[in-house]
């Protein structure tokens, strides 16, 4: 009996570790947390940031890196510009997206490309918190540790299903800015961009956003 | 194994100009000849002699010496056997979609290679293995993920990467444009791979099917043994793949 109990405990808790991230618990009282990530949207007219992407795919041994520049201004102009290994810059501004590739400017809009639309909408949506109030996309867990929280959004509409199991992100607590997100596929291969020297509510040129 | 069945049932379905993409396998028709057949076979014979000595062969006066199927691995192009991860900045177009992201290229096994393209921002578009010349599909996003697309990248990788099955290797010497010729042969088809004997290097590739060109590339700015730059082109199919080499 008290091996059973002794079985039983040991894959209870170990499932347990398994579900969660390390240092990180479960949080029980998700209306505080979601009062506070409202300061996400609610205080943010701007950020600034560099970042560092890296993909794991299972057959390789090292991770893909690539660098760059990362601009946002509320509510919905985002430049998303690669230095490494290529210059490569991507910019949604309301309704439309400016691809810089070489010296290649292309120009589509969110509204016939729905692809770009989900990028568009995944990446606003985290940065204005709307992502995670987003119930009828997404299943959201709440995990916190010391200095961070971390949302587990899991995907409930099947095109979204097919390409990414699960996504995190990473919030820090002491500005209320996202500090990494991981995009995790159904092979379990993913994408992390950690956001680095981050500057939040700095006047960003309206250039910036445009791409000619 | 499974490719090749679906190849079968697929083959009724493809446009006859589009069959030429479906695949290193002879089609075989078993069926006798018709009486029809048995009358004007004379006549046909003819009309086939007249139509097939009517295509030009290029290398028709060039010196040729056959050699055995197993110096396939002197050729001299690196790139099926490096062992580096092999990433490329890809452009591809394809019809109407342009698609742009990473191509990753791994040697894991002999023969065995993993060939993955994502976007720029990591998102996987597929994942394939190619596996002695089947190209098995990982993950493949839906809008690609039809029979006759994997069967067209299965004839591109298998064309980059030297996978297809063949009889014969010829050497067909061309001093006058300073080429050597690798022309490996199954069949109908065959798969030149033209070094410049100058560099050294091969700096291009072209799929024959009866003389009709069907896939070229161009291999051009080696690192080292590696081609900097690779551009594939479709001459059925709007099909084109721009690849640079970053690592």
């Amino acid at each position: 009996m008290k091996m059973l109990t002794t079985i039983l405990s040991l894959l209870v808790f170990t499932g347990i570790l398994y579900a969660q991230e390390s240092g990180f618990s479960e949080i029980m009282n998700i209306d505080k947390v979601k009062t506070e990530l409202n300061k996400l949207s609610d205080n943010t007219s701007t950020i600034q940031s560099k970042f560092i992407q890296e993909k794991h795919l299972s057959f390789l041994t090292e991770n893909i890196i690539s660098k760059g520049e990362f601009y946002f201004k509320s509510p919905n102009q985002l430049r998303w510009e690669y230095s490494e290994p290529f210059e490569y810059i991507i910019v949604f501004n309301d309704k439309n997206i400016f691809i810089k590739d070489e010296d290649k400017i292309s120009t589509f809009d969110t509204e016939s490309n729905k692809m770009f639309s989900e990028i568009s909408n995944m990446m606003i949506g985290t940065i204005q918190g709307d992502l995670f109030t987003d119930s009828e996309r997404f299943d959201v867990k709440y995990f916190e540790n010391t200095n961070q929280y971390l949302l587990e959004l899991d995907p409930k509409l099947p095109e979204m299903k097919s390409m990414l199991k699960t996504i995190k992100i990473y919030i820090d607590k002491s500005d209320i800015s996202v500090a990494k997100i991981k995009m995790i596929e159904s092979s379990d291969d993913y994408t992390s961009i950690d956001f680095t020297n981050r500057t939040l509510n700095q006047p960003i040129d309206n250039e910036k956003f445009n791409i000619k | 194994m499974k490719n090749s069945i679906s190849n079968k049932i697929l083959l009724g379905s493809i446009p006859p100009w589009r069959r030429g993409l479906g695949g290193s396998k002879k089609a075989t028709y078993t069926n006798p000849p018709g009486p029809l057949l048995q009358k004007g076979g004379n006549f046909l014979l003819l009309i086939s002699i007249l139509i097939v000595s009517s295509c030009s062969n290029p290398y028709k006066n060039l010196s040729k010496t056959e050699c055995s199927a197993d110096n396939i691995k002197q050729i001299p192009y690196a790139l099926p056997s490096s062992e580096k991860t092999l990433i490329y900045k890809a452009d591809i177009s394809f019809y109407k979609n342009d698609i742009s992201g990473l191509l990753i290229m791994k040697k894991m096994d002999d023969s065995i290679y993993r060939i993955a393209l994502t976007t720029q921002f990591g998102l996987k578009i597929f994942d394939f293995e190619l596996n002695h010349g089947t190209l098995n599909v990982k993950y493949c996003a839906e809008y690609l993920n039809k029979r006759v697309i994997i069967n067209t990248f299965q004839n591109d990788f298998n064309l980059l990467l030297i996978q297809n099955q063949v009889k014969n290797i010829f050497i067909i010497e061309n001093p006058e444009r300073n080429q050597k010729i690798w022309q490996l042969k199954s069949g109908k088809l065959n798969y030149n791979y033209i070094q410049n004997t100058d560099s050294e290097k091969i700096e291009n590739i072209s799929f024959k099917k009866q003389n009709s060109e069907k896939i070229s590339v161009g291999l051009y700015n080696y690192k080292g043994n590696i081609p900097g730059n690779i551009t594939l082109k479709h001459h059925n199919i709007k099909l084109k793949m721009n690849l640079k080499l970053i690592q």
